[in-house]
C-alpha cells in the first residue's frame, strides 16, 4: 500500500513523551505517505491526546523525532510547523467568535499569501484573499453564512469553519482532533461526507472515537495502546486483529464499541 | 493566564449549538446576513468584504463629514477661549486613538502610551524654540519621536498580553514620566515654556486660536483616517484575530508578538503626532501634561467610548476632558474625583461594554439570537 | 568607600519598605490576578496618617500609633479594593475598579491635606545618627532595616512554613485546583487582600520620614512596586524580597550617580530582567502565562 521509495510525508522516530515517571507515549513509529488517510485510535488512557499534541507541537517531545517530508520539526514550535505546513484542528473549536465567519477564513488565507500584515489598503481591496476565502467556506457549506459573526453558528457549523481555515492555511497534513465529538448523528453523517470530500493530495491524520467514523475515513488504521502502537495497518487487518479486541475488551467493558462496529459489519 | 481565564469566560458565554440546522444553510441566513452586517458597521468592526447593504455605511460618511463641519465651523460661531477648549480635545482624541488601537483593536489593554504622547510634545517644543516654527515639521516630528520611543521601549511590554501587558506599560509610562519629571534639558518639573506660536509653509505665525484650531482638527482627521484604514486592513483583521484567540492564530502560523510589536509602534507614532498637537495649542508642555492620571484618561475614554470602535472613544475623549478641565470649576476643581467615580460606575453600570472588550461579540449573540428566533418564526 | 556604604545602606532601606509595599501587590496578583492600582494610594493614605498623627517632635507612642491607624485603614481599604474586585469576573475591569479608586483616593487626600509637601520627622529617640565607618548615618534608617529583616524573616515562615501559607502558595500555583479541592478561598483571598494593603500603609508610615507625603507619590510608589514585583516573579515572596533589594541598591546608586537618570535606571534594570527572564527572576510558578 505505501511504496518504500517514497519519503513519508509525516515520520515518527521513537516519538517519546513522559511526565515524571508516567510515560504516556512510548517510543512510537509511524509513516504516513503523501496522500494517506491515516486514523489513530485506542481505548481511554492509550496516549492519543499526547501522542497528537506532541506531533503538532502544542507539547515538548521527551525523545524520538517528528520529521515532516524528511525534515526534522521535532525542535519547532506550532506556529513554524503550521508555516511548513501542518496544522491541527481542536476538540473544542477554537475560532475568532467575535470576527465574521468570512473573516475567520481570511485570516488563514492572508498569511498563506503573505498580506497580513499589509495595512495602506482596506481588506476588502484585496479581491484574492476575499475570492481565496470566500471559495474554501463554499468547499465545506458555509458560503450563506460568511457575513455573520463566528459566535453565531452552531456546533456543527463551527467545526465546519474549523476545516475551512485549516484547508485555507494550504496544508500538506491536516491534522484532525475527534472532529465529531460531540455533534449529533446528522452532524456527524455531514462532516464524514466533508471529510471524503478534501483534496486528495491532502495527507490526513485523524484521532478519533467513532470508530463507524474511522473505518469509513481511514486507509490505514493505527491502534495506540498504554502509550505503544499495538497494531497498524489496513482497517480490516486492524479489525481482525486479537491483540487489538483484546485491548479493548479489556479496558473498554461498557462500552464495547469495537465489537459493536465490527457486528455492522 | 489572562487567556486562560478570558477563555473560561468565553466558554460559559457560547452560543447554543445544534439550534440551527447545517442542512439549510441559504433559508434564513440572507437575512441574518445584512442584519449582523449593519450590527458590524454601526459598531466599527468592518469585515470590509464590501457586499452588504450601502446604506449604513452612506449614512455614517453623511454624519463624519457633518461632524468635521461643525467642528471646522466652531471658530466661526465661538469666543477663542472654547475654541482652544475644542483643540485641546482633539489633541487629546488622537492620543485616545491611539490607545485605542491597543485596547479596543488589539485587546491589548495600555496604561503607557502618554509617555508616546510626551515624547511628541517634547519633541514639537523643542523644535518649536530651537529650530522651526512650522507646525508641520513639529507635528512629523513628534510623530517620528513617539514612533522611536515605542520602538525602543515596546519589545519590553509585547511579549505579555492582558493584565501582564497593562502592567507593564504602566512601568514605561511612568518610567518616561519620571525621567521627563528630573531631566533638566527638558525643563524637569516645571516643564518647557516660550514656544513660539506655529507656522505654515513659511507663513505668518498663527496667533488666532481659531487657526490653530483648523490645523489641529485637520491633522486629527488625518490620523483618524489613517487608524481607521489601518482597522480595515488586512493587518487590521489580524489584530482582531490575536484580540479574539491568540492562541489560535499562533497555530495559524501567526508571530502574535510581532504584530504587536507593529501595532505597538504604530500606536506610539499616534500618541507622538497627538502629543505635538497638544503642545502645539498649549505652546507649552510638562510632566504633568503625560501623568498616571492621563494615561488612566485616555483609558477611561476608550472604556466610555467602546473600545473597538473608532468614534466612540474619540467621543469618550471629548467628554472627560470637558469634565476635567471645563466643569472641574464648576463642581469645586474635583474633575479627579468625578472621573474616578465615573471609572468605578462604568464598571458596574457598563459591564458588558468593558468587559473583555467585548462589545462586537454580545452583538454576535443578539445576532444569533435574531437568527434563531426568525427561523422558529418562520418555520 | 563611605560614600558606597552609605548608598548602599540607603538602598537597602529602600528595599526594606519596597519590600513591605510591594509584598501586597505581588501576592494579590499571584493569587486572584487582580492588578491592585490603588496599592499606591494606599501607601499614600499611610503616609498621611503619618502626617496628621506624627507631630514634629513626636515620641515613639505617637509613632507607634500611627502604624496601628495606618494599618488599619489600609486593612480596611483593603477588604473594600477586595470586595469591589470580587463584584466583577472580568481582570481588566478589575483593574479598571483599582485604578478608579486610586482617582478617588488621591484626590480625597489632596482635598484634605493640600497639594504641599509635607516632611514626616522620625520619632524623637532615634531621630539622631550614629558613626559608620568615619560617616554620620541616621539611626532611624538602620531600624527601618532592621524592619526589612523581620517583615522578611516573619513572611518567610507564614508563607513557606504555615498551613495557612502553603494554602497560599497553592493559590498562587493552581487557583483552579484549590478551588475544586473544596477550600473556600475566598476568605484566604480578601485576607491577603486586606493584609496587603495593611502593610502597604505601614509602608507609608515608616517611609515617612525618608520620602514624606506630596501628591503624585502614590505613582512613584506604585511604579517602584510594579518594577520590583515584575523584577522578581509576580506572586512570588522570595521574588519580591529580592526585586526589593536590587531596586533599592539601583534606586540609592542612582540617586548618588546620577540624580537625573535614576528613574531611567530603574526601568532599564526592568527591561534588562524581563530580557533575559521573562517572567521574572523567581517566578512563583512554573509555566510561562502570556
Amino acid at each position: 500500500m505505501t511504496p518504500q521509495r517514497v519519503t513519508p510525508l509525516l515520520e515518527l522516530r521513537g516519538l517519546t513523551r513522559s511526565y515524571g515517571s508516567l510515560t504516556a507515549v512510548d517510543s512510537v513509529d509511524l509513516a504516513l505517505a503523501p496522500g494517506e488517510r491515516h486514523a489513530l485510535i485506542g481505548p481511554n488512557g492509550a496516549g492519543k491526546s499526547t501522542l497528537f499534541a506532541t506531533v503538532a507541537g502544542t507539547l515538548r517531545a521527551s525523545g524520538g523525532s517528528v520529521l515532516l517530508s524528511g525534515q526534522d520539526v521535532t525542535s519547532l514550535p506550532e506556529g513554524e510547523r503550521a508555516r511548513r505546513g501542518m496544522v491541527r484542528t481542536y476538540q473544542h473549536s477554537s475560532l475568532f467568535l467575535d470576527c465574521s465567519v468570512l473573516d475567520n477564513v481570511a485570516l488563514a488565507v492572508q498569511r498563506v499569501h503573505r498580506v497580513a500584515h499589509r495595512c495602506d489598503r482596506a481588506a476588502r481591496r484585496f479581491r484574492h484573499i476575499d475570492t481565496e476565502a470566500r471559495r474554501h467556506l463554499d468547499s465545506v457549506g458555509l458560503l450563506g453564512r460568511a457575513q455573520d459573526m463566528a459566535a453565531a453558528l452552531s456546533h456543527g457549523e463551527r467545526r465546519q469553519l474549523e476545516v475551512a481555515m485549516v484547508l485555507a492555511t494550504e496544508p500538506a497534513l491536516v491534522m484532525f482532533d475527534e472532529p465529531t465529538a460531540g455533534m449529533s448523528a446528522a452532524e456527524t453523517e455531514r462532516f464524514v461526507a466533508l471529510m471524503e470530500r478534501l483534496p486528495e493530495r491532502l495527507t490526513v491524520l485523524i484521532v478519533e472515537h467513532d470508530l463507524d467514523v474511522v473505518f469509513r475515513l481511514a486507509e490505514r488504521v493505527t491502534v495506540l495502546h498504554l502509550g505503544k502502537v499495538l497494531a497498524s495497518g489496513p482497517p480490516e487487518a486492524i479489525r481482525a486483529d486479537e491483540a487489538v479486541q483484546r485491548a479493548y475488551l479489556g479496558s473498554a467493558r461498557t462500552e464495547d464499541l469495537f465489537a459493536e462496529a465490527g457486528g455492522e459489519r | 493566564m489572562n487567556i486562560k481565564a478570558v477563555k473560561a469566560m468565553r466558554g460559559g458565554t457560547h452560543v447554543p449549538s445544534g439550534t440551527t440546522p447545517v442542512s439549510e444553510p441559504l433559508d434564513g441566513d440572507s437575512a441574518c446576513d445584512s442584519g449582523s452586517g449593519s450590527e458590524r458597521r454601526s459598531g466599527g468592526h468592518e469585515s470590509g468584504t464590501g457586499d452588504s447593504a450601502k446604506g449604513p455605511g452612506r449614512r455614517r460618511a453623511v454624519v463624519a463629514v457633518a461632524v468635521v463641519a461643525l467642528l471646522a465651523a466652531a471658530p466661526v460661531v465661538l469666543a477663542p477661549y472654547p475654541v482652544s477648549a475644542m483643540s485641546r480635545m482633539l489633541a487629546f482624541a488622537v492620543l485616545v486613538l491611539s490607545v485605542d488601537l491597543l485596547t479596543g483593536v488589539t485587546g491589548l489593554p495600555a496604561l503607557g502610551q502618554a509617555a508616546y504622547f510626551g515624547a511628541g510634545a517634547y519633541t514639537a517644543v523643542l523644535i518649536g524654540i530651537h529650530i522651526t516654527s512650522d507646525a508641520l515639521v513639529q507635528t512629523l516630528a513628534g510623530l517620528v519621536m513617539g514612533l522611536v520611543a515605542a520602538a525602543v521601549t515596546g519589545w519590553v511590554a509585547v511579549r505579555a498580553s492582558g493584565i501582564v501587558f497593562l502592567m507593564l506599560t504602566l512601568a514605561i509610562g511612568e518610567s518616561v514620566h519620571q525621567v521627563a519629571d528630573t531631566w533638566q534639558a527638558v525643563g524637569a518639573s516645571n516643564g518647557l515654556a516660550g514656544m513660539p506660536p506655529i507656522t505654515l509653509f513659511g507663513g505668518p505665525p498663527l496667533l488666532a486660536a481659531g487657526f490653530v484650531h483648523w490645523w489641529v482638527l485637520a491633522v486629527a482627521v488625518a490620523v483618524f483616517a489613517a487608524v481607521a484604514l489601518v482597522v480595515r486592513s488586512p493587518y487590521g483583521r489580524t489584530l482582531r484575530g490575536i484580540r479574539d484567540n491568540e492562541a489560535r492564530m499562533r497555530a495559524l502560523g501567526y508571530r502574535p508578538a510581532l504584530a504587536r510589536y507593529g501595532v505597538f509602534c504604530l500606536a506610539g507614532a499616534v500618541a507622538g503626532a497627538g502629543g505635538a498637537l497638544w503642545a502645539q495649542q498649549a505652546r507649552f508642555f510638562s510632566p504633568g501634561d503625560m501623568g498616571f492620571e492621563v494615561a488612566a484618561l485616555a483609558l477611561l475614554s476608550v472604556v466610555i467610548g467602546g473600545p473597538g470602535s473608532l468614534w466612540g472613544p474619540c467621543l469618550g475623549a471629548a467628554l472627560v476632558l470637558l469634565v476635567r478641565d471645563n466643569l472641574s470649576a464648576s463642581i469645586g476643581g474635583h474633575g479627579p474625583l468625578v472621573l474616578g467615580a465615573v471609572f468605578i460606575a462604568v464598571v458596574f453600570l457598563m459591564p458588558r461594554g468593558l468587559a473583555g472588550l467585548t462589545g462586537a461579540r454580545l452583538r454576535g449573540l443578539i445576532a444569533a439570537r435574531g437568527a434563531r428566533l426568525r427561523k422558529e418564526n418562520a418555520s | 568607600m563611605a560614600t558606597y556604604l552609605v548608598s548602599v545602606l540607603n538602598g537597602l532601606a529602600m528595599g526594606s519598605l519596597l519590600f513591605a509595599i510591594a509584598l501586597g501587590l505581588s501576592l494579590v496578583f499571584g493569587m486572584m490576578d487582580v492588578l491592585n492600582l490603588a496599592h499606591g494610594a494606599v501607601y499614600l493614605v499611610g503616609a498621611y496618617v503619618a502626617v496628621a498623627l506624627v507631630a514634629d517632635g513626636a515620641g515613639v507612642a505617637a509613632f507607634v500609633l500611627a502604624v496601628l491607624a495606618a494599618a488599619v485603614a489600609g486593612a480596611v481599604l483593603g477588604g473594600l479594593l477586595a470586595a469591589l474586585t470580587r463584584a466583577t469576573a472580568h481582570h481588566l475591569d478589575q483593574a479598571l475598579l483599582t485604578l478608579g479608586v486610586a482617582l478617588v483616593v488621591g484626590e480625597v487626600l489632596t482635598l484634605a491635606f493640600g497639594t504641599d509637601v509635607h516632611s514626616i520627622a522620625a520619632p524623637e529617640p532615634v531621630g539622631g545618627g550614629v558613626t559608620v565607618l568615619g560617616e554620620t548615618y541616621p539611626v532611624y534608617r538602620l531600624l527601618v532595616i532592621g524592619f526589612g529583616i523581620v517583615l522578611a524573616v516573619a513572611v518567610y515562615f507564614l508563607v513557606e512554613r504555615s498551613p495557612l501559607g502553603s494554602l497560599i502558595r497553592a493559590t498562587v500555583a493552581d487557583r483552579a485546583m484549590v478551588a475544586a479541592l473544596g477550600v473556600n478561598t475566598g476568605r484566604v483571598l480578601v485576607g491577603v487582600f486586606a493584609a496587603g494593603a495593611a502593610l502597604a500603609a505601614v509602608g507609608g508610615v515608616l517611609a515617612g520620614p525618608i520620602l514624606g507625603a506630596q501628591p503624585g507619590l502614590d505613582e512613584k510608589v506604585l511604579l517602584l512596586a510594579l518594577v520590583v514585583v515584575v523584577i522578581g516573579g509576580l506572586g512570588s515572596v522570595r521574588g519580591a524580597l529580592l526585586g526589593a533589594v536590587l531596586i533599592g541598591q539601583v534606586q540609592a546608586l542612582g540617586t548618588a550617580l546620577l540624580p537625573q537618570y535614576a528613574s531611567f535606571l530603574v526601568f532599564a534594570a526592568m527591561a534588562l530582567v524581563l530580557l533575559l527572564r521573562p517572567t521574572g527572576l523567581l517566578p512563583a510558578r512554573t509555566a510561562v502565562h502570556a
